[in-house]
């Protein structure tokens, strides 16, 4: 075999690999590029020219930023309601003996089973059904639902691998029931929690197909870009998009740094 | 006996049922005050169940709980004045050392602890590691840090679960000597569990043997040695002979016959149940270690008034300070024979002829009324429960 | 002294009662979130099942009326969407899986330290809202764009013409392009499985089968692809169950011909407000989904998903 032959089949699995990566990081890129376009027309979808305008001026555009603020509201109220609630029914599962436990895991795994579309339209038939007005409150409580799930399953995986010790340990050496939680459960549980609470936030602020059922005129991010589809893309969502990736992306690196410097500094007598 | 004495801890008529699973049987108790306890037992006899009792972890099913003459059956763990060192010690992964040997003193709101905790590291030897993260240390020494955060509490009564079970063989054996020297040291009581019988009767003043559920035996680690009373301590405590036999006469020194051999052995070492008028069967118990090997062309030299049985050694195996004998007998398969390496007879190779010989004061009766293998290896030391 | 007594047995003791207040402790834990699960998840399909047997119009109101024939109505009128979407869906799983699999693969076993580099650049795609991304594969599939001037060279949108994917020498509103976008906007919800478990798998096992005289791929085939399993199952779940009910894809870079059942659920809700036949397709794409999972997991023997 030659040479070059045999470094690609050693190396089939990279390429593949990084293959797939390309495809996944490919729209972010375009979406980055495009934020610096000077679209001619409604629609930015071809390249015409460089421009910084639409960095300069990120709110220029209409509704767009009080529809980003909204979705933010929305999307950190949700995170907290289904992180409360979801880290309640995950303890509750992991740490006691109770009746229905199947039944309860049924409602809770049913909700990612199923199509958001079904749940978006069943949502909106009750809704219908109650007379409820449609708009922050509907969107909030059905963000609330669907996030709930994913808390539950986040937090779970973490209590179940947590050794039941260490809450006997904290009882043994004083720490009444409110103490022991607050003291050894809650900082142990924390990472399951925090990223369950991350999930809700970026499923939340993200949501277009249940929000759009459940929205009535109240207009989100996500909705706000769907109806900018139909009428003209202006190129303030692309800076928006490349703002929150990046964004994203730092404050990943920096919660990294800090945890690798933190283990650093604790690794010295 | 005194049983009102300051701090003993008295379990009465204590028992652990889970549904139709009676994990401890009621259970009556007595650990006095400043002893190092031991409950030995293999895994599932009740012993950790009975140490949760004590500790609070566990509600028992029957039963009270004292401590000196207070019932703390109904107080939960974190009232009262016992700490437990947790099997695989359950160190606060997310606390450095000092925040973890801090945290009972905290609780009870006690502000400044710094000078404790400093006593307490220096006590086990730590005094380098006060703020390393408990997986950044080493098998021995998290365990020296959860004793620590047991200890700074000042406890009435240390509880100990398996401590010593994660550690190498060489390191058991310094944390043994260890938690011996910082018991004394500090005069509190220990209750330790454990399913190594070594450890046992290295560390404990008292020993108590679980089995289902049931204490079997309990005293001194050399009296249950010397006089088992039951054929799992027998072999659950070292490595017994036992040898079935019938009562030929009774009396203060009994006679008695197995496959023809005569046997002689002190009434005074019969367990009580065992059956010592004439035609009792029981069973005869020797340790390996006690008996002597001769050839069988030596045999004329061995002194009268021995108890004496012949055989054929069927393997040896040589261990540095001793040789390890199996021998078969018409009398009985598979005797031990423990033999100090202090001059070897190179006529004692697989396959030769000998002579068993031994004090007759060494021998212990049991009664022959329950299973020979009981407490060995491989034979289940937990059948029957419920 | 220590002391040893024989005692009663256990059943002439007084048994000692647990508390009934610790006992109430999970059902006040599980009370407000599974109120909210029943309130807003549960009970909406009760109503959804009452609104599809309903008949009546909008301004008249709706009656129940047991009237089922909306079921087969619906069903005869709009079977071609959802043959369509289980086939786009089912499309985009196999493709995710054949995409997902050597990146997940890569992370777990190759990447040493640009693991989690590799790993935020899987995750970060996700903070620039699904939309705006799937807007740029507009921009990326467009009429004479490099993309389908490259496929064209390469005779390759010949070929998938010839089969039916494209059409001409365009891309966007075909098959494709929906394809491509579903597959694209599901790829993460594959990966992070599958990375969790193929990073589960200790690494020496490959070593050990290596041992046993099996070859790299006879070690795949034999050993990590089976311990993947977990990964694969809820992998393509994650995947199928949301591209089966999308209606984003196909509407962005679809065409009329293209529409999933999504999009006429959509529709008949919001423009058409016909609500029996909306509720009525929205619980036939429920059971279709709900079988084919429950047949699934069934299949794949792992019940073990929540």
């Amino acid at each position: 075999m030659s040479i070059p032959l045999r470094w690609l089949r050693r190396n089939l699995i990279t390429i593949a690999g990084l293959i797939t990566l390309a495809y996944l990081i490919l729209p972010n890129i375009v979406v980055m590029v495009f934020s610096f376009n000077k679209p001619n027309g409604r629609f930015n979808y071809a390249w015409q020219r460089g421009s910084l305008d639409a960095w300069k001026d990120p709110c220029g555009v209409a509704d767009m930023c009080d529809s980003l603020s909204l979705s933010l509201q929305i999307a950190a109220w949700a995170t907290v309601g289904a992180t409360v609630l979801g880290t309640m029914i995950a303890f509750a599962l992991v740490r006691f003996r109770f009746r229905a436990r199947g039944a309860i895991n049924s409602l809770i795994f049913l909700p990612m089973a199923m199509p958001e579309v079904v749940m978006a339209a069943s949502l909106l038939t009750l809704f219908l059904n109650m007379g409820a007005q449609l708009g922050f409150w509907t969107i909030l409580i059905a963000h609330i639902m669907f996030c709930l799930s994913f808390v539950v399953t986040a937090v779970k995986a973490r209590v179940m691998s947590m050794d039941p010790r260490l809450e006997e340990a904290a009882r043994d050496l004083y720490a009444g029931p409110v103490q022991t939680f607050v003291r050894v459960t809650l900082p142990i549980a924390a990472p399951g929690i925090a990223a369950g609470a991350l999930l809700s936030f970026a499923l939340s602020f993200d949501d277009f197909i249940i929000t759009n059922f459940n929205a009535g005129s109240t207009v989100t991010f996500p909705m706000f870009v769907w109806g900018s589809a139909q009428r003209g893309t202006p190129v303030q969502i692309n800076v928006i998009g490349t703002a929150m990736f990046i964004i994203a992306v730092l404050v990943v690196l920096a919660a990294q740094l800090l945890s690798n410097s933190r283990q650093k500094n604790s690794a010295k007598p | 006996m005194t049983d009102t004495s300051g701090g003993d801890v008295r379990l009465t008529g204590i028992s652990k049922t889970y549904g139709s699973f009676t994990a401890v049987h009621p259970l009556e108790l007595t650990v006095p005050q400043g002893s190092f306890f031991a409950l030995l037992g293999a895994s599932g006899c009740g012993k950790t169940t009975t140490l949760r009792m004590i500790a609070g972890l566990e509600d028992p099913t029957t039963g009270t709980v004292f401590l000196g003459d207070k019932d703390v059956t109904d107080l939960p763990p974190y009232k009262r004045p016992v700490n437990t060192v947790f099997q695989s010690y359950a160190l606060f992964p997310h606390l450095n050392v000092t925040e973890n040997i801090a945290f009972g003193l905290r609780r009870r709101g006690i502000k400044s602890v710094k000078k404790q905790v400093d006593d307490m590291l220096e006590l086990v030897q730590l005094g380098d590691f006060a703020h390393r993260k408990p997986h950044q240390l080493s098998g021995g020494q998290q365990q020296r840090v959860a004793v620590a955060r047991a200890l700074i509490n000042h406890p009435q009564v240390l509880l100990l679960d398996e401590p010593l079970g994660a550690l190498d063989l060489k390191l058991r054996r310094q944390m043994q000597l260890e938690l011996k020297r910082i018991q004394t040291e500090v005069g509190i009581t220990f209750i330790h569990v454990t399913h190594d019988q070594e450890e046992a009767m290295t560390m404990a003043d008292t020993v108590a043997v679980m089995n289902g559920g049931r204490v079997e035996q309990l005293g001194a680690p050399a009296d249950l040695y010397e006089n088992p009373n039951t054929t799992f301590v027998a072999n659950f405590l070292g490595t017994s002979n036992l040898i079935e036999a019938e009562v030929l006469e009774a009396g203060s020194d009994i006679t008695v016959t197995a496959s023809g051999a005569k046997l002689h052995l002190p009434a005074g070492r019969c367990s009580t149940s065992t059956p010592t008028r004439s035609g009792g069967k029981l069973l005869v118990g020797v340790r390996p270690e006690k008996i002597s090997l001769a050839h069988a062309d030596d045999a004329a030299k061995i002194p009268e008034g021995r108890n004496r049985i012949t055989g054929r050694i069927a393997d040896s195996s040589f261990i540095g300070v001793s040789t390890q004998y199996v021998i078969d007998s018409p009398v009985c398969p598979e005797l031990e024979v423990y033999a100090q390496n202090i001059e070897r007879d190179a006529r004692l190779v697989p396959g030769a002829e000998v002579v068993l010989h031994w004090n007759p004061e060494h021998t212990f009766g049991l009664d022959a009324a329950q299973s020979m293998l009981a407490g060995t290896v491989g034979s289940a030391g937990t059948e029957e429960a419920a | 002294m220590t002391t040893l007594a024989e005692t009663p047995p256990a059943a002439e003791l007084p048994l000692r009662k647990p508390l009934l207040r610790r006992k109430l402790v999970p059902y006040w834990l599980l009370l407000p979130g599974i109120i909210w699960l029943l309130i807003f998840f549960a009970l909406p399909m009760v109503y959804q099942a009452s609104t599809s047997v309903q008949t009546g119009s909008l301004e008249k109101g709706f009656q129940v009326t047991w009237h089922f024939q909306t079921y087969w109505d619906a069903f005869k009128e709009y079977y071609p969407q959802f043959i369509r979407s289980l086939l786009y869906a089912g499309t985009a799983t196999v493709l995710c899986l054949i995409l997902g699999y050597p990146l997940a693969y890569l992370i777990a076993f190759k990447a040493g330290r640009w693991r989690n580099v590799v790993l935020i650049l899987v995750i970060a795609p996700f903070f620039t809202s699904f939309l705006i991304r799937t807007l740029a594969w507009k921009t990326i599939l467009a009429d004479g764009g490099p993309v389908v001037h490259v496929l064209n060279t390469l005779h390759v949108l010949d070929v998938t013409s010839w089969l039916g994917w494209t059409e001409g020498s365009r891309v966007l509103a075909t098959p494709m392009a929906v394809v491509c976008g579903l597959t694209y906007n599901f790829l993460p919800f594959m990966i992070l499985p599958l990375y969790t478990s193929l990073e589960r798998i200790d690494g020496r096992l490959h070593e050990a089968a290596g041992d046993l005289y099996a070859t790299p791929a006879t070690t795949f085939r034999k050993v990590t692809f089976p311990l993947s399993m977990p990964g694969v199952v809820s992998g393509t779940l994650l995947t199928f169950i949301p591209a089966s009910g999308d209606y984003v894809n196909a509407e962005l870079l679809g065409s009329t011909d293209q529409k999933m059942v999504g999009n006429v659920i959509q529709s008949q809700f919001l423009r058409v407000l016909d609500y029996p036949t909306a509720a009525a397709l929205s619980f036939i794409l429920m059971a279709i989904v709900l079988v084919m999972v429950t047949v699934y997991i069934r299949r794949a023997g792992t019940e073990d998903l929540v």
